[in-house]
């Protein structure tokens, strides 16, 4: 690829790169979005967080969005991120830093732990884009939910008005916690739709 | 509360709304769409009102800003009336999804 000449563009680019690693991204993606080389985002990445990216391969697998938790997590990101692509139109990474920031405002006023990483929301743009992964619609509450793209929709009830099992049985600090099934109501019954 | 307050309490309602929306958008218009569930268009007019215009505008005798969970559903989800605690933050979790899925409102 031809390296930009544009002082502005680079800036630009330099500037979103610079948002990025403080949201946490992986070198990966910002070599994958930006032009810079890798010897400089390098540097840069260094000169921002104060220490070396971290090593190995990305996350690669689709599975890890179909479990219970992180599937609420990366449901929420994607509709934010849905709304946004809706409603303005802007660079495909700049949609993504935006509706980051929108889903680490709403798990912080929740007191949750944002599961979803910037590099993992990165990834399931782009898993959506290629069609690896799909939104679908609940039968119950209507909300879009992150599916495989097989799911039959017909039949489909998402993972809050139809909790597995074992959900929300985690102690950890900042998880989703559901109480004990004998006392639990799906999600829904208050509030029966039709 | 006898009418004149009442007038008084709207106005003051509306121009906080509309200097909030305002700043909102000058401060990252894609997300303030978001945030207050506007259109576009919508936006570009809150962000081009002048002072004396948002007063004018604000007085009246009604609201500028409307309601926006208008459905049984992600209204119980938010009051999750009758449910446990540990029940609250998925709750809540659920409504946000269901709110952030509603951009056809807003286009």
């Amino acid at each position: 690829m031809a390296r930009s000449k544009s002082i502005l563009t680079e800036a630009r680019q330099i500037e979103r790169a610079v948002t990025l690693i403080n949201l946490g991204a992986r070198l990966q993606v910002l070599e994958s979005e930006t032009d810079l080389s890798y010897e400089r985002l390098l540097r840069l990445y260094k000169e921002v967080s104060g220490r070396s990216p971290s090593k190995g391969q990305l996350p690669f697998s689709t599975d890890w969005f179909m479990t219970w938790q992180p599937n609420i997590h990366s449901s929420l990101f994607l509709n934010i991120h849905e709304y946004l692509n809706k409603t303005s139109e802007m660079e495909e990474i700049d949609t993504v830093i935006k509706a980051y920031q929108l889903y680490l405002e709403q798990t912080e006023a929740q007191g949750l732990e944002p599961l979803l990483s910037v590099t993992r929301a990165w990834r399931l743009v782009k898993f959506v884009d290629n069609g690896m992964l799909t939104m679908t619609k609940c039968n119950k509450c209507g909300g879009h939910y992150v599916t495989h793209p097989h799911e039959i929709a017909k039949h489909y009830v998402c993972g809050l008005c139809n909790p597995p099992a074992r959900a929300g049985k985690g102690r950890q600090a900042g998880s989703l916690q559901m109480p004990p099934a004998a006392a639990r109501q799906p999600a829904l019954d208050a509030c029966e739709v039709n | 509360m006898d009418t004149n307050q009442i007038l008084a309490e709207i106005r003051e309602a509306n121009l906080s709304y509309m200097m909030l929306a305002q700043s909102l958008i000058r401060a990252d218009r894609e997300q303030a769409l978001f945030r207050l569930g506007i259109s576009e268009e919508t936006a570009n007019l809150m962000a081009t009102l002048t002072p004396a215009q948002m007063m004018k505008i604000a007085t009246g005798n009604t609201l500028l800003c409307r309601f926006r969970m208008d459905d049984d559903l992600v209204w119980s989800l938010l009051t999750s009336h009758g449910k446990s605690a540990a029940n609250e933050s998925v709750s809540r979790l659920h409504a946000s999804i269901l709110m952030a899925g509603r951009h056809q409102e807003a286009a």
